[in-house]
């Protein structure tokens, strides 16, 4: 997890270190390639101060470059608005559907 | 602040109650509590399960029609607010809870009377049947037209015999 030092767990708005396992042929990434990512869905429950919980059914992570921009043009699925707050404002905004 | 019903039980989940899933297609279900949620998670049918207002409303155990559901029905615009709209609205729920929860205990009134009807006939049945059991002997005896007609007889007895002593 980038900006925590030794974190175990990361959450919805977390920023990643990941290594790619497998590849859709004909993108511009490759297998074992390590790149961050910001992680917009988790199966463990988010919380949010006006006591909502709101659980996803999957884990999904967008890859990212350096300064937080969306490696990729197209995003799948519902992100949750707490990424709007961490600044990832074109992720929001590519996002068909914000929770 | 917006009060949603639950998906399973179809019961009111108020702010800081519940939680909501989504799923992969975007689609949201909500539940007012644990109990909601695992049965979701085992997934069983809101349909099937007795204690849910879906099947309650499937087996005709509560009312389903009603031009007052046309209140609960969800609104997406935001209205102004206007103080006195907001009043009568205040208001106008108070009477309408009242109007929706006597229509509903009218209707399983209503369900229960045949019930209960039967069940008045088949008591009388019984008693007719065992009417030795329920009424005492003594009153059976004081109530003449329920026993044979007593007959007096008249026993005289002759007096001097009590009064002697024993001869020795």
């Amino acid at each position: 997890v980038i900006g925590a030092s030794n974190r175990r767990y990361a959450h919805i708005g977390d920023v990643i270190v990941a290594v790619i396992k497998e590849a859709v042929p004909n993108t511009p990434l490759e297998r074992s390639e390590v790149i961050r990512a910001v992680i917009v869905r988790t199966r463990k429950e988010l919380k949010r101060d006006n006591g909502m919980i709101i659980r996803y059914d999957d884990n999904v992570a967008v890859i990212i470059d350096q300064e937080g921009n969306p490696k990729g043009t197209r995003i799948f699925g519902t992100i949750a608005r707490e990424l709007r707050q961490l600044n990832f404002t074109k992720i929001v905004s590519l996002a068909p559907e914000v929770l | 602040m917006r009060l949603e019903k639950c998906w399973f039980c179809s019961s009111t989940v108020y702010p800081g109650h519940g939680i909501q899933f989504v799923r992969n297609d975007a689609k949201i279900f909500r539940f007012c509590r644990s109990k909601c949620h695992k049965n979701f998670k085992m997934k069983r049918n809101p349909r099937k399960v007795k204690w849910t207002k879906a099947y309650r409303r499937l087996h005709g155990k509560d009312m389903t029609q009603d031009s007052t559901f046309e209140f609960e029905r969800k609104r997406n615009r935001p209205e102004r607010y206007d103080r006195n709209l907001a009043e009568n609205t205040l208001k106008a729920i108070k009477k309408i809870d009242k109007i929706i929860s006597d229509r509903a205990s009218d209707h399983i009134k209503n369900r229960l009377k045949t019930g209960k009807v039967q069940r008045q006939k088949e008591a009388r049945k019984q008693l007719e049947l065992g009417i030795h059991l329920v009424k005492a002997p003594l009153a059976l005896a004081q109530d003449s037209s329920l026993c044979l007609p007593k007959i007096k007889v008249n026993v005289s007895q002759a007096q001097t015999e009590e009064n002697q002593p024993m001869e020795d």
